[in-house]
């Protein structure tokens, strides 16, 4: 660790395209503002599970925003003459800005031909974006934030910390804190409601004097040149209606085809952002409208400007892979559902505008490659890409920009040693990223030395220089090479012993489960061949997700070919895939759509499961009761459990079926309601983040001491090889996989 | 999808009383008719009150509300900004949501609905509508809705950036709508 350094204020570390920027801002977020971080998303992100739940085709609605955000996007530069005519011919004014500077210049000259003095604003990520208020306040004009969240990043001077709750970070009392220090007043200001109408007040007089209001725009409809403007505070209705000026800006993007595309994105847009089932105003606006009331009693004429941005945005629209990002609709899913964006929020995990799993791929496209260097801390635990309503694949997007910066960095900054290794891998990646994306080949070798390997890891010389060299974490113990990986072990076990053949099935030692956890497999071999499963084993293979979660995306792609290959023999002799590690299986069913054709994609897909998952299924299949095979009370530490499965095995929804499979049996399940356990794969190894990881671990290890508060303890069980480490590392104690305790159970019966 | 000749349909009525309340609204139904409109609002109101001209709505509907003491005729920001309650029509309802659509630029219905501390939305039970998409279909309302600047009221204004939920920023503290049947 580098010395406890001075904690560092948000805007000093906005820009993260350096290192030390990342674990200053890194610092100062797990510091401060990691309390209010954590409480504000997760209220956010229970809210969404909810509300999206309550939306019956909630599916079809996602395919249709998809459909039509793809569709609009490929037709952009079209889209946008047909708005320019629309917005003209409707009265307004039409201006489409190639730089952010373009942008703020053409406002600040109509704020300034307009000889405004006040101008009042509404919440826009945008006009963050392209610096706007310090171009209005150079020209003398005062500019007014009125989102409240905007309102109190304005008096810290900070830039925003979450897509739609700028200023998440922010506790009540640090609030209070804040204003009584900038205003000076006696006022009491100690809850939620003085310190709302106190800002009310103050605003309420700048709305009433504003020459001119801005806003962005949630959406555009080409046809009619109409805007959508999402909020709940009736601040941007007030913006855009109470001046007799009025100025949209919003990026090239947010332009749809017509006023009727609108219908998915309403209903979607509230519910994944705050989980309501509308914000409290939706406005959809043909500006100019007719007349604004005036401070006397005669209307006046209203003038609107829609100010288009580019910045970047055509120039993404050309990348195979950041075009994928143009479809978002900011409404901050992707980061509330996050773990570690709930953990240390948008300061940390964001630049200077963007943030969260996103928010890379927005500041990669609107400044530059290396200010996404922050996107470094998505982990790829796939949380979130059911969660957004556009379906964007946001962790293959930062698989992509860490290829990039990993190629950026190398040329940069790359030892000699770096640049071998990089040769001899064929990877453009500095050597942590090598090590922890070929872990197959170090594991390989690994479990061939061991013992002495391990012996030679444990050493504090070896600790030191691994963390020199490699950057893990010498808090850490890098799981233990096995001696007897899993596939020799397995040739020692007896065939089936069932009588009766009651399904057939393959198990893919995954290179985790191979040489670092083989005794997972075997348990699973174990109990499979125990109900009469008729189980093999196919060849070791890196399945790419160790390589994928390093950005080494050819590496990946390669691996992914063979494994396919592997599978797909196993596949055509009528075998299910069995597959023990959830983020190997997640690369099977979710991932490899990315590397293989479709049809051996969906092959893959339909034929592959998790362990507990297939077992589950073939049992209720042929309609057999679980417990007569395992029955919970035989287990030797009892029946009390706590459950946490893996973040992709949540995603590829094979989750629910260890848990119905354990409760089926007798066991008395406490689940855990975290999206991830901190580890995820290779992240909490890293010295980097050791820290953060340990924080995200926290809510983990909270849950459990809570729950066994409530009575005796519980037997910890986790299917993941990494979640299982960082429980362990929390916690203590040791933890089981389901098949672990399933064949314990059938232990005991044989005896 | 219900479109405005349609009869009432009484499951989304219940559905929209429903979510409207969880929204935070306050809700009534009341008689078809200017005088119960006007003694319906004269219950709730006091103060200044400023009153927007119907849209859909025949014109007569609103006769009695203006003869409410406290009527505002003025529509200056000031003066809007000063009343105490607005009363504005809602064309459409929303039954999933909750959510009560005013056409913003029709009389400064925008303002008269924002500005004051309670607005009071008055909405035909017929023109509750099932989803909030339904409003940008062409068939709905004969397609008025696809030329109209409106917004979809959920409850009154709200905030959790001063830390917990506040009912109550910059618009209304209070939404409360009359549906009339
Ligand atoms: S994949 Fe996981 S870590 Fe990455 S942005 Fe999504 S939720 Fe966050
Ligand atoms: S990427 Fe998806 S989930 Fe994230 S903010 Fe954009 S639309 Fe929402």
């Amino acid at each position: 660790m580098s010395n406890p350094a001075t904690v560092a204020s948000p805007r000093t570390v906005a820009n993260k395209s350096e290192k030390p920027a990342l674990l200053g801002a890194i610092r100062m977020a797990l510091e401060i503002e990691s309390p209010a971080v954590r409480h504000n998303t997760q209220a956010f992100n229970s809210g969404r599970y909810l509300a999206t739940a309550a939306i019956p085709d909630y599916d079809r609605l996602k395919d249709q925003a998809r459909a039509t955000k793809e569709a609009a996007i490929a037709r952009l530069p079209e889209l946008l003459a047909t708005l320019e005519a629309s917005v003209k011919g409707n009265g307004g004014n039409f201006f489409l800005a190639k730089t952010g500077e373009e942008a703020a210049r053409y406002i600040t000259k109509v704020c300034t031909d307009h000889q405004a003095r006040l101008v009042v604003k509404g919440k826009s990520m945008t006009s963050e974006e392209v610096h706007l208020n310090l171009h209005l306040e150079a020209a003398g004009i005062e500019v007014a934030e009125t989102d409240l969240a905007e309102f109190i990043l304005q008096i810290a001077d900070e830039q925003p910390s979450h897509l739609i709750g700028p200023a998440i970070h922010y506790s009540r009392e640090r609030i209070t804190a804040l204003f009584k220090k900038r205003f000076q007043t006696d006022l009491p200001l100690d809850t939620g409601e003085e310190l709302t109408r106190f800002a009310r007040e103050m605003l309420r007089q700048k709305f009433l004097n504003a020459d001119a209001g801005i806003s962005g725009a949630n959406f555009i409809t080409a046809d009619t040149g109409s805007i959508v403007l999402v909020e709940s505070e009736g601040n941007i209705r007030l913006t855009s209606q109470l001046p007799p000026l009025h100025i949209a800006i919003a990026g090239v993007e947010k332009v749809l085809p017509k006023r009727e595309d609108l219908a998915p994105f309403i209903e979607l847009i509230a519910p994944s952002a705050t989980g309501q089932g509308l914000a409290s105003y939706t406005s959809v606006l043909t500006p100019p409208m007719q007349a604004a009331p005036a401070l006397s009693d005669s209307p006046v004429q209203r003038e609107f400007h829609l100010v288009l941005v580019d910045n970047g945005r055509l120039q993404m629209r050309e990348d195979p892979v950041l075009h994928e990002a143009l479809y978002c609709i900011r409404c901050g899913a992707c980061l509330n559902s996050c773990a570690n964006f709930q953990t240390v929020g948008g300061h940390a995990f964001g630049g200077e505008t963007y943030s969260g799993g996103i928010g890379g791929s927005w500041e990669a496209g609107t400044r530059g490659l290396l200010n996404a260097r922050f996107s470094e801390l998505c982990t790829g635990c796939s949380r979130c890409v059911m969660q957004c309503p556009v379906r964007i694949d946001i962790p293959w997007l930062n698989s992509n920009l860490r290829e990039r910066i990993n190629e950026c960095d190398l040329e940069k900054s790359g030892s000699i040693l770096e640049k071998a290794a990089a040769a001899q891998f064929h990877a453009k990646a500095p050597l942590p990223k090598i090590f922890f994306g070929r872990y197959d080949l170090f594991g390989k070798w690994g479990s061939r030395l061991a013992p002495l390997s391990n012996w030679i890891n444990n050493l504090p010389i070896t600790r030191a220089l691994m963390e020199r060299l490699v950057g893990v974490d010498r808090r850490r113990q890098l799981p233990p090479f096995a001696s007897t990986t899993l596939s020799s072990a397995a040739r020692r076990l007896s065939p089936s012993k069932a009588s009766s053949c009651r399904g057939k099935a393959a198990l893919f030692p995954d290179i985790f489960t191979n040489y670092g956890s083989p005794e997972r497999g075997l348990a699973a071999i174990e109990v499979l061949r125990s109900v009469g499963i008729d189980l093999v084993l196919t060849e070791v293979s890196a399945d790419g997700r160790a390589s994928l979660s390093q950005g080494l995306i050819k590496t990946a792609q390669q691996q992914a070919q063979r494994t396919s290959e592997l599978l797909l023999k196993y596949i055509r002799e009528g075998r299910e895939i069995i597959v023990v590690e959830p983020s190997a299986l997640a690369m099977l069913r979710l991932d490899y759509r990315r590397f293989l054709p479709h049809d051996v994609f969906e092959e893959i897909r339909a034929h592959s499961f998790e362990a507990v998952e297939y077992l589950w299924r073939i049992l209720q299949e042929r309609q057999l009761n679980a417990a007569d095979f395992f029955s919970a009370f035989r287990h030797p530490l009892g029946t009390r459990l706590f459950y946490h499965s893996h973040c992709q095995q949540k995603t590829i929804g094979a989750a629910a079926p260890t848990e119905e499979m354990l409760r089926a049996v007798g066991f008395d399940v406490a689940t855990s309601g975290v999206e991830c356990c901190g580890m995820a794969g290779s992240f909490g190894y890293k010295k980097d983040f050791y820290d953060l990881s340990m924080g995200v671990g926290e809510d983990l290890f909270n849950q459990v001491r809570a729950t066994e508060a409530e009575g005796e303890r519980r037997t910890l069980v986790a299917t993941g090889t990494s979640c299982q480490e960082q429980l362990h590392a929390g916690l203590q104690r040791k933890v089981f996989h389901p098949m672990e305790l399933l064949a314990a159970i059938r232990a005991t019966a044989e005896i | 999808m219900s479109s405005i000749s349609s009869p009432v349909r009484q499951d989304l009525l219940l559905q929209f009383e429903a979510a409207a309340r969880s929204a935070a609204a306050s809700i009534e139904r009341v008689p078809y008719s200017a005088e119960s409109l006007a003694a319906a609002v004269k219950r709730i109101a006091t103060g200044r009150i400023a009153i927007a001209e119907t849209l859909d709505l025949p014109p007569d509907l609103f006769a009695d509300l203006r003869k409410l003491p406290g009527l505002v005729r003025g529509r200056s920001k000031e003066e809007l900004a000063a009343c105490d309650v607005g009363v504005t029509e809602a064309f459409a309802g929303v039954a999933r949501t909750g959510s009560v659509c005013v056409a913003v630029d029709h009389d400064y219905s925008g303002a008269i609905s924002l500005l004051a501390r309670m607005h009071v939305a008055v909405l035909s039970a017929e023109t509750i509508t099932e989803r909030p998409g339904d409003l940008f279909n062409p068939r709905y309302l004969h397609g008025k809705t696809l030329q109209r600047n409106f917004v979809f009221i959920t409850g009154p204004s709200a905030t959790a950036d001063m830390g917990p939920l506040v009912r109550g920023v910059h618009g209304p503290h209070q939404l409360h709508i009359i549906i009339l049947e």
